[in-house]
């Protein structure tokens, strides 16, 4: 019972902090209809940034939060203005190959600034500690303060977005692009500012996700799969969806100590030998294939 | 026609002067070294590299107060006093990566012999362009026991590889329980019965965890659960969660630097209390584990090929050391000394073959014999069997076990707790926990 509870409580945990890395994408699909694939590579940069950050100054890596997300914020209004701004002119395709460029460029820039060695955060107030709430059910610090900032984030955007002048104006351009436009929506602006709440949440989420996960200039495209399973089974654009899907695709990376918490039940050995961590994440992959066949627009989307 | 000979006469004089210089005026011999110099074993890497240049260094100078003959000789005696160079190179702990390097260091760096390249993948494909290329290579580092099992007759390999280690381990747990091991009274085996392994699923890992299934099944020892995961895998919850569900009284893994750190680190936020940890060397020896971990590593079991206090019963040992920790301000680990031994083993090679032929290489590191008490690491010698099933493997060589204790002056070293009979400290057992 012990191994279902810490699976089930640990899988929630790390979904709550794979939503918040899905945020930013489904904010900028929402209110662009275009698929950032640089989305992991701006995760990444909040990596090192809280790290780097956290190294120099000395400071806890948790303060450097609020850093990494002007960093963020800063990255995606500039990727904006400076690029998509551009790309969104041209037909779908150059919308893909353009964000998965960037992918490329952010990526290799890290690696030639950083080099390809992993770099972990040794020492900070949450690092090595955890609470044992009996049960099996363990919450590592660092964790649980990743899955409560998440959980903080998908309130403050909700809120924006629906109890704000800014928010309704977002909301208006996503809608209607052309039609706020004739309202005296600023359009641009709303993009702009689309890319840089995306960007800012997912920086934040890579330095909150830096006090557990090591990182290197690959660590991207994994958080990029994981947002897209999330985004697709969430639906497209849906910031609820988003949060329900991350709790989900948390559990399915689970179903390994679900499939042990059965093998001990039942006392199949053959069932303890067979290596279910080594697919965990296949399941997320499989998931995000049966929802694009079975259901395109997700549980929760609201565009098409 | 007069004329066409007094044409040819020089040129075949110039042609013959070449190649008498080429014979006798070699005055560096280049050796390629290739070694995980970054990304997730950077750690071993600036080790194995260190200790190779350390040999390097001993073999071109003349130090004749270390008890070793290449300490005794400056440079290759046999070829005028030759130099060793050693050309470094990082394949990044990527196997294409790795025989490319070889390939550029044969073609265009002009290497007699390649060194390399700890990752057992990467040896697998650089000893391969070796074979087709007819370039010797000597292995100081890689344990798969699959890579001496290909019949190649341009490699050799120093280490023991990890029959030899996992058996130590199993005869280790044998020995507990006939209370063999100091300061521990005989376990009973019920009691250390259960066994759960997480391996790291390349080449290296993978032999690893076939060799911990077939053995604990010879022993009468129970593998609950036996997972290999990516070594590069940036969280092991689950893995850990795993290996607890099955409640292992000991836990065993093969992880290279950052994942083995990682597994420790989960290890303790997930409150796991196995009665023992063995990591079969690599990361569990590299600096970094313990330098990271601190305190946490304590009673840490890990097979290993070399401890500091092995200069304790070895003069040779302990003189190397005392250079390597003046240089680096650490001391030698089982990498830094068997990147050390290759080197060493390199030198004597060529010194035997006394040109750098590679049939002349060939045919000494065939025939070559090392004793024991020329080398750093505690084995019997550098034999190689020259055909077999093992064809290349050195025959003499041998493990150990240290466990991470703290020493009188508080430092955390790691002492030898297998074989038995040259154990420098008593058992810590069970494990305190974290």
């Amino acid at each position: 019972m012990e191994i279902l509870a810490g699976s089930l409580s640990a899988g929630l945990l790390i979904g709550m902090v794979f939503a918040l890395v899905a945020l930013g994408l489904t904010i900028i699909f929402g209110v662009m209809d275009i698929v950032n694939f640089a989305h992991g590579e701006f995760l990444m940069i909040g990596m090192y940034t809280a790290l780097l950050t956290a190294h120099a100054t000395g400071v806890d890596p948790l303060l450097t939060i609020p850093f990494a997300g002007l960093v963020g914020f800063l990255l995606g209004v500039v990727c904006y203005l400076g690029f998509v701004k551009y790309l969104i002119r041209g037909p779908m395709v150059a919308q893909l190959l353009g964000t998965f460029g960037l992918m490329l460029v952010l990526r290799n820039l890290a690696l030639f600034l950083f080099g390809s060695e992993d770099r972990t955060i040794q020492e900070g107030i949450l690092v090595g500690k955890s609470f044992d709430l009996g049960m099996g059910i363990i919450f590592p610090a660092t964790k649980l303060a990743a899955a409560v900032l998440s959980v903080i984030s998908f309130i403050a955007v909700w809120l924006l977005i629906n109890r704000t002048r800014i928010g309704k104006a977002l909301m208006a351009t996503a809608l209607n692009a052309q039609g706020a436009r004739y309202m005296g929506i600023p359009t641009e602006r709303m993009n702009a500012f689309a890319w840089g709440i995306g960007g800012a949440s997912v920086t934040m989420a890579g330095a909150l996700l830096v006090n557990f996960w090591s990182v290197t200039p690959f660590v991207g495209l994994l958080f990029t799969m994981i947002a897209f399973a999330i985004v697709a089974l969430g639906g497209f654009g849906s910031i609820p969806g988003a949060f329900f899907a991350g709790l989900i695709v948390g559990l399915i990376t689970e179903l390994p100590g679900i499939w042990d918490f059965v093998a001990e039940m039942t006392g199949f050995d053959w069932m303890a030998a067979v290596p279910m961590t080594s697919f965990k994440y296949t399941w997320v992959y499989l998931a995000y294939f049966l929802i694009m066949l079975i259901r395109p627009q997700g549980l929760f989307g609201w565009k098409h | 026609m007069k004329k066409r000979f007094t044409l040819v006469l020089p040129l075949m004089l110039v042609l013959s002067l070449i190649l008498v210089m080429q014979t006798y005026a070699v005055e560096t011999i280049k050796i390629g070294v290739i070694y995980p110099l970054t990304g997730g074993a950077a750690a071993e890497g600036r080790e194995l590299r260190a200790g190779a240049e350390l040999a390097a260094e001993i073999a071109n100078t003349r130090i004749p107060e270390i008890k070793m003959d290449m300490a005794k000789r400056a440079g290759i005696a046999s070829m005028g006093g030759a130099k060793i160079e050693l050309i470094f190179k990082d394949h990044e702990g990527n196997p294409t990566l790795g025989a490319d390097l070889a390939k550029k260091l044969i073609q265009d760096d002009k290497v007699i012999g390649i060194m390399g390249c700890y990752h057992s993948a990467v040896t697998k494909t650089v000893s391969a362009v070796c074979e087709e290329m007819g370039i010797p290579m000597i292995n100081d580092s890689s344990t798969s026991p699959a890579l001496t099992n290909r019949g190649f007759k341009w490699f050799w390999r120093t280490t023991p590889h990890d029959i030899t280690f996992t058996k130590d381990l199993f005869d280790f747990l044998k020995g507990l329980t006939e209370g063999k091991a100091m300061g521990v009274p005989a376990i009973s085996k019920a009691q250390i019965k259960t066994l759960a392994a997480a391996c790291e699923k390349t080449e290296w890992g993978s032999q690893v965890s076939e060799t911990i299934e077939s053995l604990s099944r010879e022993y009468g020892f129970d593998l609950k659960k036996s997972i290999l995961y990516a070594a590069k895998s940036p969280d092991l919850s689950s893995e850990i969660r795993s290996l607890k569900s099955v409640k292992p009284d000991i836990m065993l893994f093969a992880s290279y630097a950052s994942d083995a750190i990682l597994m420790m680190k989960t290890l303790k936020a997930e409150k796991a209390h196995p009665k023992m940890i063995w990591g079969q060397d690599a990361g569990f020896e590299a600096p970094e584990f313990r330098s990271t971990l601190g305190d946490d590593v304590i009673g840490v079991l890990s097979r290993t090929v070399f401890a500091p206090q092995v200069g304790q019963v070895k003069e040779v040992s302990g003189q190397v050391n005392f250079l390597y920790r003046k240089n680096m301000g650490r001391d030698l680990s089982g990498a830094s000394a068997r990147a050390f031994t290759g080197v060493q083993t390199w030198v004597e090679v060529l010194e035997k073959a006394g040109s750098t032929a590679p049939a002349a290489i060939q045919k000494a590191a065939n025939s070559i014999f090392i004793p024991g008490d020329q080398l750093i690491v505690p084995w019997k010698g550098i034999r190689f069997a020259a055909s077999g099933s093992d064809q290349g493997q050195n025959e003499l060589g041998s493990g150990m076990i240290g466990q991470y204790q703290k020493n009188k002056e508080g430092e955390i070293v790691m002492e030898i707790v297998y074989p038995f009979d040259v154990a420098t400290a008593k058992l810590i057992y069970p494990l305190k926990g974290f």
